[in-house]
């Protein structure tokens, strides 16, 4: 597959040691493109958006920062940690400003569906249908955030 | 047919390839910017040459400015403001500017290539900000995840920063971590002694950075740093002062509070410290004894998670709410905050509710 020089770049940075030790891409040999795609596919079938996503999920992550690290019940049935970190990182697309670290936890109570992100996941999720891949730390199953979120 | 398609493509894609070829060369050897005139607040001159990054060039000058993605256009911190020169606005900085920042010549210096004379402005704060090497002296465990980190300064051998202010620490290359990143730690020094940088580092999941410091970072090991940076520092007042950190947020107290007792500071201090549990206090005898020496001083670690330690004595819950009753007059009062940014949100937004308005942290850009 032809790509540009700065696709090159984002693939290297997605790898583990770039931008983060564990990298973005597990154990997922595809290259970030079909990643993308494949999960673009599967939220079109489930019927909501990728900004949809990035919305609710910085919904909760907004709620829960003011809950000083603790967890915090939103709305009645989501059970919601910010486990937040001092420090900064860039995002391995290159995307405007500095994102915060931490890590977000969310149980749905009423289905036991349990989700974890972090900032950064919301960022790729919003502007480029980014997951991370399959095995990686961090990847959020399309039908998981439905189950966790909209449900 | 068919081989006249294959011949067709094959000749315009050689065509192409040439061309393009032509034009790498032809910026390699015709594209001679020479020598540039790099103008610094109608004051300081500098020559370049020309073709290099504005960042790079006054980085070559040991003019640092402010980077976190070391000039890859991703960070959005070089900016400064460009008067003369430097060419039209980029698509690839637009997104990091507000349109007064345009209006006002901004620019991202990471950006801008310097191939004539250039007139620039920047704060006059950022010529003290120099590049350092030095090597690892010492590692103190602190608690399970936090480490003090003693780096003494070989080139130059000592750096002038205010107490509070912060460093941008460069990691090396180990079997993990492809590439070096630079990560902003802030000073647990005192000014005064200034022929090392002290930090405090916890432990990140996945961090590059601090699983190179924790994990392979050695004794007599060389290490690079820029500083001094930000404006996380006490204000010249007699007001009185609420310190509250978390976690490695202690870092820059440890400093103010050498300097202060130094000082023989008189203004009256409440420093609150919060922690999960007992294992996550680190340094308290060493506030205990500023107690002793400052009449005005009293330190307050609070435990968010009094059940997993039976035994402890002092303050417990999170620090916000117990605030209010300890604030004496919110208008003579100001904050200092440092930790992590659940702590800051949450205790910025119940000093405003107090009636504090003057509160200072460090977000490290």
């Amino acid at each position: 597959m032809k790509q540009t020089p700065e696709e090159v770049l984002i693939q290297e940075r997605l790898k583990p040691g770039a931008v983060t030790l564990d990298g973005f891409l597990g154990n997922d040999n595809r290259h970030y493109h079909d990643i993308i795609a494949e999960d673009l596919d599967k939220i079109k079938e489930l019927g909501i958006t990728k900004e949809e996503i990035a919305n609710r999920l910085d919904y909760f992550t907004d709620k829960a920062l003011m809950n000083y690290d603790e967890e915090a019940t939103i709305d009645g049935k989501y059970r919601v940690r910010y486990q937040t970190e001092r420090g900064k990182l860039i995002s391995p697309f290159k995307d405007k400003g500095l994102i915060p670290k931490g890590v977000i936890t969310l149980l749905n109570t009423e289905n036991s569906q349990q989700i974890c992100w972090t900032p950064l996941n919301i960022s790729m999720i919003r502007n480029h249908g980014f997951f991370e891949g399959k095995g990686a730390k961090h990847r959020l199953e399309p039908e998981m955030l439905f189950k966790a979120l909209f449900e | 047919m068919l081989g006249l398609i294959i011949v067709n493509v094959l000749v315009f894609a050689g065509i192409g390839g040439l061309l393009a070829l032509l034009l790498v060369l032809a910026d390699f050897f015709l594209a001679n910017y020479g020598d540039c005139l790099i103008e610094i607040n109608n004051k300081k001159k500098l020559t370049v040459k020309g073709g290099n990054s504005l960042l790079n060039s006054l980085s070559e000058n040991d003019i640092f400015i402010p980077s976190a993605c070391g000039g890859r256009g991703t960070c959005g911190l070089c900016k400064l403001q460009v008067s003369e020169g430097g060419g039209p606005l980029l698509p690839t900085e637009k997104p990091y500017l507000t349109a007064e920042e345009i209006s006002q010549n901004y620019r991202l210096s990471c950006q801008v290539k310097v191939k004539t004379d250039i007139s620039i402005s920047i704060p006059e704060e950022l010529f003290s900000i120099r590049k350092f090497k030095g090597v690892m002296e010492k590692m103190i465990d602190y608690t399970y995840d936090t480490k003090g980190v003693i780096i003494k300064l070989i080139e130059p051998k000592s750096i002038d920063f205010k107490a509070g202010q912060y460093i941008q620490l460069q990691s090396k290359k180990y079997p993990k971590a492809k590439q070096v990143v630079s990560r902003a730690y802030s000073m647990a020094n005192s000014p005064e002694n200034n022929d090392h940088v002290e930090l405090i580092i916890r432990r990140v999941p996945e961090g590059i950075m601090t699983t190179f410091i924790h994990d392979y970072c050695r004794k007599d090991d060389q290490l690079t740093l820029t500083g001094p940076y930000g404006d996380f520092y006490i204000r010249d007042s007699d007001a009185d002062m609420i310190f509250v950190a978390g976690g490695s947020g202690m870092a820059p107290f440890k400093g103010i509070m050498e300097e202060l007792c130094r000082k023989e500071c008189q203004r009256h201090i409440l420093f609150f410290f919060g922690a999960r549990t007992t294992k996550d206090l680190f340094l308290t005898a060493e506030m205990k004894e500023y107690e002793k020496k400052m009449a005005a001083f009293s330190y307050h670690p609070v435990i968010s998670q009094p059940e997993a330690s039976p035994d402890w004595k002092g303050l417990t819950g999170y620090i916000p709410p117990l605030l209010e009753k300890y604030v004496r007059d919110p208008a003579k009062t100001e904050g200092y905050l440092c930790g992590s940014p659940a702590l800051l949100a949450a205790t910025e937004k119940k000093m405003r509710e107090i009636g504090i308005d003057k509160i200072f942290y460090d977000s490290f850009g």
